[in-house]
């Protein structure tokens, strides 16, 4: 799979402060990538190296195969570029805001019209044509946001927070038009803070931290990297009992690791750290019922991307 | 973040490989360019030629200069010297504009290419000014080069997108109508304050005279305006952006910097014209008490007009190096004030007076040596060229007294010989429009820096 955006160990500093510390991306052609961490872990600073608006201190960036330190007009002609503040101009038409940015992409004046036509079509905002930027919702104005970045019809659509401080609704709209972009071949590399954003549309993530990349891939490699095993909670009626389980379990096939945890609500409850497959999930169940013992809940976590997110930046987060 | 900002280092980048279009502009630029060197040299040699012949050196040297560079002005040989260096002054300031249109991919520029080489072309005809020829052949090596491309000339998205904003609902028609009423009501006062106190002294109204006062208070009052109004247009130009966070929307996109800085010129300069037109009516109303002739509300409109360009790309040069619109704007009003109101007090002093004396021929304070008179004249004409103020008073002065538009000459006090010297106004002119340029081409060296 080719590479549209690449960094090899870039580097940012202000002053004494790293904002970006050796950091190296990966962005695959045609994904959707997120590019998750707290606030202040570099994030905008990245982006704005990929935009050709910050130089970096020290590394490498390339996107579309253009270096950004050497050829930033031509990096600058693929991507469309979303910040995350919204910058409104008083006193504009959300025609006239489409056809100003077009403008400045060199798009002749006689295509101009149909251009905006669909980009308001594809963003849903055909019927906001005539009225004033700034009296735009919030959702309506990064939507707009969207649609200007697509003028010149990029490559690459590198977003900064696209979905931060909208309301649910917008949210999801946001989300169900990045899906859309990807089917029409665009790349797609946006931040966020919030990983429930991240996980619902993305092909591949990178989770970054205090200026590192902690780890990054695809979002099949990343769930099997990350939970190695199945995690099964058996609740049983008391202590007694739960040690029974432990015992019985510990020497069964593929079982990596029996705890038990606190009582919670007067019952025990016993981990089971398990790396088989579905089978060997139903022959556990199985065992404990045929040693006669009471079974009273049995159930395997599924690991989300926050557990994933909290073990993978544990003892980062300053 | 405010804090970070003002303390961002911003560092030059080296230039990239460019576009075939954009080596096209370059090429073309670099034509205009050298027809503005070619002309700088020459006005260089002029300079000298004119100190040989002053000091008497080569006796002829004026005649046979005549002869070859204005061969059909009826002029003395000094004169036609000094309207050499004048004209080809106003030809380098002709191409710089040219090269900062072309540069910006102004649409205005194409005309302009033909217009710059049509009047060098019939100043060659009417006056055998023989250095058109370095203008002309610049102007028609840049249309060899660009004719290829014009689809990149384009009407300046920055300037539509202003104007826009500008025009938009009753704002600007409130602005033109409170202006418009202000000027009237000033008018208005003027000419009974005026009336009533000159008939009051004389008994009889002098009717030329209240044409001249109206038609100067009038002017002066655009020009006050055009001080506070200028600078105050475009001193946001690029803090604004930066403040409003659209500065870097616009530097993702392939936006050249020369054509954000001339649309911003543009649109704030569009403005302040708007309001020039308008008045005409009212300055025309002097017309009716006569004593004031088409030629000055011409001259009046020029000095306003290069004033206008002039403190306006003041506010975009301070707007580019500083971070925020409040320092941009205090910088640019310094300037601006200093210029219009400074320069009239540092003009008091004998500089002024032995210039100021020479153009209303009274003779001259200074008198030593013709030499020494000379220097004082032609520094006098340089520090009245620094002002619109003062320009626009000796123009006019020159104009009622010795019918002198362009040309006219000082005789010496001390041994009576004669030196030719320009009227202000195209001296101001020229030497506006060179800053203005100068301070185009920092402001787009300014913008092309990336932060560290």
């Amino acid at each position: 799979m080719s590479l549209i955006i690449e960094t090899r160990d870039l580097v940012k500093r202000y002053g004494k402060f790293t904002a970006v510390n050796e950091l190296s991306l990966e962005v695959p052609a045609g994904s959707i990538y997120g590019f998750v961490g707290p606030n202040g872990a570099g994030k905008t600073t990245t982006m704005r190296m990929l935009t050709t608006l910050t130089r970096p201190t020290a590394g490498q960036a390339w996107v579309a195969g253009h270096s950004v330190t050497e050829e930033p007009r031509a990096v600058r002609r693929a991507i469309g570029y979303m910040p995350d503040e919204f910058g409104v101009y008083d006193d504009m038409r959300v025609w006239e805001y489409l056809d100003f940015f077009a403008a400045c992409y060199d798009i002749p004046e006689n295509e101009r019209k149909r251009l905006i036509d669909d980009l308001l079509e594809l963003v849903d905002l055909t019927h906001r044509r005539e009225d004033m930027v700034d009296k735009l919702s919030r959702g309506m104005k990064q939507r707009l946001s969207l649609a200007r970045t697509l003028a010149h019809d990029p490559l690459v659509l590198i977003l900064d927070e696209p979905a931060s401080g909208l309301d649910p609704r917008a949210r999801v709209e946001i989300r169900e038009l990045l899906v859309e972009l990807a089917k029409m071949g665009k790349t797609i590399f946006f931040s966020s803070h919030i990983l429930a954003d991240v996980a619902e549309i993305c092909t591949h993530i990178g989770i970054v931290e205090a200026g590192e990349m902690v780890i990054q891939g695809s979002m099949d490699d990343m769930r099997a990297q990350l939970t190695p095993h199945r995690e099964i909670i058996v609740t049983v009626r008391d202590q007694e009992t739960a040690e029974r389980v432990k015992s019985l379990v510990a020497l069964m096939a593929d079982v990596l690791d029996v705890l038990i945890l606190e009582p919670k609500a007067g019952r025990s409850r016993v981990q089971i750290n398990f790396a088989g497959d579905d089978d060997g999930v139903a022959a556990i169940n199985q065992k404990l019922s045929a040693e006669g013992i009471l079974v009273m809940g049995f159930t395997e976590e599924t690991k989300d991307l926050e557990s994933m997110f909290m073990r993978v930046t544990k003892g980062i987060v300053t | 973040m405010a804090e970070a900002e003002s303390t961002r280092q911003m560092i030059d980048v080296p230039e990239e490989a460019l576009t075939p279009r954009e080596i096209r502009l370059e090429r073309a630029a670099v034509v205009l360019r050298w027809g503005a060197i070619v002309n700088g040299v020459l006005v260089g040699l002029l300079l000298v030629a004119g100190l040989l012949g002053g000091l008497r050196v080569f006796p002829d040297l004026f005649t046979n200069l005549q002869g070859l560079l204005l061969g059909r002005a009826v002029l003395a040989g000094d004169a036609s010297l000094a309207v050499v260096i004048f004209l080809t002054l106003v030809d380098i300031s002709l191409l710089l504009v040219l090269m900062v249109g072309v540069l910006a991919r102004e649409i205005w520029t194409l005309p302009a290419i033909w217009l710059v080489a049509a009047v060098n072309g019939l100043a060659a005809a009417l006056l055998g000014f023989l250095p058109a020829l370095i203008t002309i052949a610049a102007a028609a090596g840049c249309w060899v080069v660009i004719m290829r491309d014009m689809s990149a000339f384009r009407v300046n998205p920055v300037m539509l997108k202003e104007l826009r904003g500008r025009m938009r609902g009753v704002r600007a028609f409130i602005v033109l109508t409170i202006y418009l009423g202000l000027m009237s009501a000033f008018t208005i006062l003027l000419y009974l304050v005026f009336t009533t106190s000159t008939i009051q002294a004389t008994g009889s109204s002098a009717v030329g005279a209240i044409g001249r006062v109206l038609f100067g208070g009038l002017v002066g009052i655009e020009l006050l305006l055009i001080i506070f109004i200028a600078p105050a247009f475009t001193a946001g130009a690029i803090t604004g952006e930066r403040e409003r966070q659209t500065y870097d929307l616009l530097r993702t996109t392939l936006l050249a910097s020369p054509s954000f800085v001339i649309g911003k010129l543009e649109s704030a300069l569009g403005f302040i014209l708007l309001l020039l037109f308008s008045a005409i009516p009212l300055q025309s109303i002097a017309f009716l008490f006569g004593g004031v002739t088409e030629l000055e509300l011409v001259l009046s409109f020029v000095i306003l007009a290069v004033t206008a360009v002039t403190l306006g790309t003041v506010g975009i040069f301070f707007s580019a190096i500083t971070p925020r619109t409040l320092s941009a704007s205090v910088r640019s009003y310094t300037v601006a004030l200093a210029v219009t109101f400074g320069i009239p007090i540092i003009l008091s002093f004998p500089l002024f007076n032995a210039f100021v004396s020479a153009a209303s021929g009274f003779g001259s304070g200074v008198s030593s040596s013709p030499l020494v008179e000379t220097i004082f004249i032609y520094l006098g004409l340089i520090l009245v060229s620094l002002n619109p103020v003062a320009t626009s008073l000796v123009s006019q002065q020159l104009l009622a007294e010795k019918q002198a538009i362009g040309l006219w000459t000082v005789t010496l006090t001390s041994d009576g010989s004669t030196i030719p010297l320009v009227s202000p106004w195209i001296s101001f002119s020229v030497f506006y429009l060179v800053i203005a340029t100068i301070l185009i081409v920092l402001a787009v060296r300014e913008m092309r820096k990336v932060e560290a």
